[in-house]
């Protein structure tokens, strides 16, 4: 599939701080990217050399097959980890001005903003103050301002850091209609269940590098470790695999972290000398744990 | 594209501004003293440099003892004085001393009174000016009653009282205190000082606001900083002259109503060179003040950094003052006349003063233009440096440092 963005070997000093070393992140078009990493690892420095706020060292930004300008930048949708809106412009005003930003004609960017205003469900707030708006309802005119210019590409840098159960809800929403819609997005995000819930493709970065990229499943699949868990009949056994160790245990079941080359049949059969096993689930480590197994070789 | 966006920029700080709270106040305020102003001076008339004055005649002094000394006075002082004249030829000393004081039974109360001898019977003071009225008086009335006792004719009598009317010769032009030019330039001060303030602090807060809320990182996602700049300076100074315009507008009409317009002289020089003064003004602190509020990402950090700003509107502003009502020719006065930062306040004033030339009006304008110009430019590539720092002040040395860093990707 052709590649909405490609960034190759990116990099960014601050003075005595490498924000970018090497960083490469791909997003096929209409795909969305799940772009992780722990606090200060450079995706948000990313996201910005991106949109060109901030100049790079070395590297190369592509945008459609061509190198990023001004053109291909005025079609990207930009959501910060910082939120920002004009605290004293009422919501749709300001929906209605980013858009005319983003180029649209008056006419075009009120009726997109009418229609984004009912999307993210404000309409009954229309005229109200973004400073009168709770948190929650900020974060919905933010990802309106972000949309109303219908961009081609999203850039999402935390979206759902703050939002209630239902706001998230209406985010994952918005999220996947643009994916369908033809819409590239990348976002970032702490929440792993949630990325691994959205997205199979996910680009892990750690002191300013890629550390991994492509599909969560084979990232899953790569790792050289697997998670088994016994539900036990009963008491849980004291028992230790002889290829692997008990990393939890709560009533009645007991999870085990194996290494992937290990016989899963082998392995049931150990522990089902021991104790009555009522139920067995053998699998490759979620993303939070691959997440970790990852990030954990960056030494920063 | 760029002037499009610049006027959408433009647009949402008009828009915003007009209608907060204390902007809508402070025009009304303003709209307020500008009318209300010309009307009080209409209702509260000023007696045009005439005073009241109370003059007791004492026994021989009143008309009817055949003296003339009131029509006298009133002849000699009309300019000066409105005379009311109180007989008290039959008064008693102390009913004298107490209409002289204030409290005679009958409610009389004179400033003076004239007594045989003659004698002026003051209160606690003399009244110079008024003294030396009623004596020139007093000894008019005793030159005519000589001439009769002569028996000159009055045209004889006419010829040796009437005065030698003496002119004067300059060799330079007269210094006269022109108090009308005087007021303009303190006007034209007034506004070229407090009007750019104003409204570039309003330009700081903006910024600030945007840089605090981290909206600026949405903005320039889609437009440059020098559009975002352009736009506020735009803006910002639109609304400022349209907060003029309303205030000036309704002074006028309220003049306009009353017929009370009446200009100096030939104004309009004065109005045009405060008018391209102070938007030449207002762009320059408007930028400056912008540019000071994206080196900080507090409100609370700005009064540290209006200090290089406040200096040249200080030194602006006292010799403009001096040059108002005095010294509109000094080194001072002129070398800071050619200085753009200082140059609206203290062109108006030498121009209400007749203290400049054409060449030099002309110079100083074009030296206030070129700096704009040169201001804005190098704000907008300090702007793309300084607009994304947050945390602590940047400071004038990395700002600078700043403009040689490469902008964008």
């Amino acid at each position: 599939m052709a590649l909405r963005l490609e960034v190759v070997d990116l990099h960014k000093r601050y003075d005595e701080v490498l924000a970018l070393d090497g960083l490469d992140l791909r997003v096929p078009e209409g795909e969305m990217v799940g772009f992780l990493g722990p606090n200060g690892a450079g995706k948000s420095t990313a996201m910005r050399a991106i949109l060109g706020l901030v100049s790079i060292d070395a590297g190369r930004i592509e945008c459609n097959g061509g190198p990023i300008g001004e053109e291909a930048r005025r079609h990207i949708g930009y959501m910060p980890q910082e939120r920002g809106l004009y605290q004293r412009m009422m919501v749709h005003e300001q929906i209605s001005y980013f858009g005319r930003l983003a180029g649209l004609d008056g006419a075009t960017a009120n009726r997109r903003a009418d229609e984004w205003v009912d999307r993210v469900g404000l309409s009954d707030r229309r005229d109200d103050l973004i400073q009168e708006l709770s948190v929650g309802n900020q974060q919905r005119v933010q990802l309106a301002v972000s949309l109303v210019h219908e961009p081609n590409l999203l850039l999402l840098d935390e979206p759902f850091a703050g939002l209630d159960p239902v706001a998230v809800s209406t985010m994952i929403d918005v999220m996947k209609e643009q994916v369908a819609s033809g819409v590239s997005v990348v976002f970032s995000s702490h929440q792993l269940d949630l990325v691994q819930d959205l997205t199979e493709n996910v680009t892990i970065i750690a002191g300013g590098t890629t550390r991994a990229s492509g599909r969560v499943s084979e990232l899953r699949n790569n790792s050289p470790r697997r998670i088994l868990e016994i539900e036990w009949v009963g008491e849980a056994p004291t028992w230790q695999p002889a290829a692997g160790v008990a990393t939890t245990s709560r009533s009645g079941a007991t999870t085990y972290d194996v290494a992937a080359d290990t016989d899963p049949g082998a392995l049931i059969a150990e522990a089902a000398q021991v104790g009555q096993i009522a139920s067995v689930r053998y699998e490759p480590p979620g993303l939070d744990d691959i997440f970790l197994e990852i990030v954990g070789q960056d030494p920063s | 594209m760029s002037n499009r966006m610049i006027v959408e920029v433009a647009k949402r700080e008009v828009v915003v501004r007009a209608r907060t709270k204390s902007f809508r106040i402070i025009t009304a305020l303003l709209l307020l003293v500008a009318v209300a102003a010309p009307v009080a001076v209409r209702l509260w008339p000023s007696n045009d440099g005439i005073d009241e004055v109370s003059i007791g005649l004492g026994s021989g002094m009143t008309t009817d003892d055949g003296a003339d000394l009131p029509a006298m006075l009133v002849s000699m002082g009309q300019q000066r004085y409105d005379f009311t004249f109180v007989d008290l030829s039959d008064a008693s000393p102390a009913e004298v001393d107490a209409a002289i004081i204030g409290e005679s039974a009958e409610g009389l109360n004179v400033d003076v009174v004239v007594e045989p001898g003659p004698t002026l019977a003051w209160k606690d003071r003399v009244d110079d000016e008024l003294g030396f009225l009623i004596a020139s008086a007093l000894r008019q009335q005793g030159v005519l009653d000589r001439g009769a006792e002569l028996g000159l004719t009055d045209e004889q009598i006419g010829a040796i009282v009437t005065p030698t009317t003496v002119t004067d010769r300059f060799v330079e032009e007269p210094d006269e205190f022109d108090e009308t030019a005087s007021l303009l330039a303190m006007l034209g001060l007034m506004t070229a000082f407090i009007i750019p303030q104003v409204f570039g602090q309003l330009a700081l807060q903006s910024v600030v606001e945007e840089k605090s809320s981290g909206v600026v990182e949405v903005l320039l996602g889609q437009i440059r900083p020098r559009t975002l700049l352009a736009g506020k300076i735009l803006g910002i100074g639109v609304l400022a002259v349209c907060q003029i315009a309303i205030v000036v507008g309704g002074m006028v009409g309220a003049l306009l109503l009353l017929s009370d317009l009446e200009l100096p002289g030939s104004p309009w020089m004065f109005v045009a060179v405060l008018s391209i003064s102070l938007l030449g003004g207002m762009a320059s602190y408007i930028t400056l003040y912008a540019l000071l509020g994206s080196l900080i990402s507090r409100q609370e950090d700005a009064a540290q950094v209006m200090v290089p700003v406040f200096l040249p509107l200080m030194a602006g502003y006292i010799v403009g003052q001096t040059a108002a009502f005095g010294a509109a020719d000094s080194l001072a006065a002129k070398v800071l006349t050619f200085i753009p930062l200082t140059t609206p306040m203290l062109l108006p004033v030498r121009v209400a003063r007749n203290a400049i030339s054409g060449v030099e009006i002309a110079v100083a304008l074009g030296l206030l233009v070129l700096s704009v110009a040169v201001l804005v430019r190098l704000a907008e590539r300090l702007y793309e440096f300084t607009l994304l720092r947050k945390g602590t002040r940047i400071g004038w040395v990395e700002a600078f440092r700043g403009l040689r860093a490469p902008s964008g990707s």
